[in-house]
């Protein structure tokens, strides 16, 4: 066993220095390009192998099989080329990264965005049902994350009903349905609910999606009037 | 009177193949210790060019590298590489950064020269001309041999480093600040010092000149 340890030591020290471009550009290791061109300039890579990222390696993310990343690619693609070129190098977002049950500190996630690293990472195994809206929902999170300034979270809960209030974080509450209400009542999922943060993103990824309740309160029309106006502070070309 | 031993034919083979033997070991020694034996070192004299005024030779150990420098690209990364190559900041710079087959690079004016080398720094070191703005609007290829402009993991640092790719980068353009391509001499640069286990190089090589065609 010892012997072994010392041939496998004595590897790894004569195997030459590899270079790794994504690695060296983004952070994440063991991946590799998926497609590169794209009309929006968007690089799609996916996870050749599980990795483990973040602060105390609290990222997880698995590899898939070509089949599934085949599947979901075409979905998530087509979902993403609804944003041009300047769109996206206005809100910082450049990689995705495809891998599956995606984790930070132990709960599933549908995406982790990183908009100082440009990067989504997407879990392609994530609930088919709320798929292509969640992926608006997380584009939404690099917006925001690249403009706080703009979608001002304090301005953003004063259209609320002034005796609610939302949880200290996403994680803190149980308000965690995905599904689109019928009748609104300022909110347009239970999720809404959870933080100013994740009610953006929520509705953004409607408007986005074009998954609108016909009937909608006040409140609720006054937050999509508020995302509109505010994107439109950012690139005013970009079509919703 | 001593009788004349006639060699046997299996002794003379042998000796025929000691004699091939010492003579390849010999040839063998001299092919390996000149690394630059089959680089053709490439006269900007002889050869005709579009735009000879964006033309610079990086002059190095195995010959002539002549870069085409594209200010229609990135004209702000452009002019400050023009204004390093016509001071003769590069002169004795070190190829500090290098990985087989895949890039090399230069250019850090405070703690790579050749005089005050400095490996606890090296690639760290300022030009004293200001960093300049990222240009990475303009599409650009990074085929095998261009050229651009190093930066730290922040946008808008480039100042005076550059790398050159030894192989096709896709994934640098809107990455890096383009400055142009090889047209001639990317074997020589091949041959630039690098080490197996890292991508910074302990004693490496250095840029002998870096001109413009035109000054």
């Amino acid at each position: 066993m010892k012997k072994l340890f010392h041939i496998i030591i004595l590897i790894s020290l004569i195997s030459p220095v590899k270079a790794n471009t994504l690695y060296e550009l983004i952070k994440i290791p063991n991946l590799e390009i998926y497609d590169l061109n794209t009309p929006n300039k968007l690089r799609y890579v996916y996870a050749k192998q599980p990795f483990t990222i973040g602060l105390d390696n609290n990222i997880n993310c698995y590899n898939s099989s070509n089949t599934d990343l085949k599947k979901k690619y075409e979905i998530i693609r087509n979902e993403l080329d609804k944003y041009d070129q300047k769109f996206l190098r206005k809100i910082n977002l450049k990689y995705i990264v495809l891998c599956e049950d995606l984790s930070i500190s132990g709960i599933n996630t549908a995406g982790i965005p990183d908009n100082v690293m440009k990067t989504l990472i997407v879990d392609i195994k994530f609930n088919n049902k709320y798929f292509k809206r969640v992926l608006h929902h997380e584009v939404f999170h690099i917006i925001n994350d690249s403009y706080k300034e703009i979608f001002n979270e304090n301005e953003w809960s004063l259209l609320n009903d002034k005796n609610f209030s939302y949880a200290e974080c996403s994680t803190c509450t149980d308000k965690l349905g995905l599904d689109t209400y019928l009748n609104t009542n300022g909110f347009i999922s239970e999720y809404s609910q959870s933080t100013a943060s994740e009610d953006m993103a929520e509705v953004y990824s409607h408007i986005i999606s074009k998954i609108i309740p016909k009937k909608i309160d006040p409140i609720l029309t006054n937050k999509i009037n508020f995302i509109k106006e505010k994107l439109a502070l950012i690139d005013q070309d970009f079509k919703i | 009177m001593i009788e004349q031993i006639k060699p046997s034919r299996s002794e003379k083979v042998i000796f025929i193949f000691i004699i091939l033997l010492a003579l390849f070991s010999i040839t063998s020694f001299f092919l390996i210790k000149d690394k630059c034996l089959f680089v053709k070192n490439h006269d900007p004299n002889k050869l005709k060019f579009e735009n000879s005024q964006n033309i610079a030779i990086l002059n190095v150990e195995c010959g002539n590298v002549i870069i085409e420098l594209y200010p229609e690209t990135s004209p702000i990364a452009v002019e400050r590489f023009k204004t390093l190559i016509r001071t003769k900041a590069y002169d004795n710079v070190a190829f500090h950064r290098v990985i087989k087959d895949k890039l090399v690079q230069a250019g850090d004016l405070e703690f790579g020269k050749k005089d005050n080398l400095d490996y606890g720094k090296i690639g760290t070191g300022k030009s004293g001309l200001g960093t300049i703005k990222s240009e990475i609007d303009n599409p650009f290829d990074y085929k095998k041999g261009s050229v651009g402009f190093s930066r730290t993991s922040k946008f808008n640092t480039e100042d005076s480093q550059f790398f050159i790719i030894l192989d096709d980068e896709p994934l640098y353009e809107g990455e890096y600040t383009p400055l142009g391509k090889v047209l001639y001499g990317l074997d020589a640069l091949k041959k630039i010092k690098y080490l197996d286990k890292s991508i910074y190089v302990l004693r490496p090589d250095f840029i002998n000149t870096f001109r413009m065609l035109i000054n």
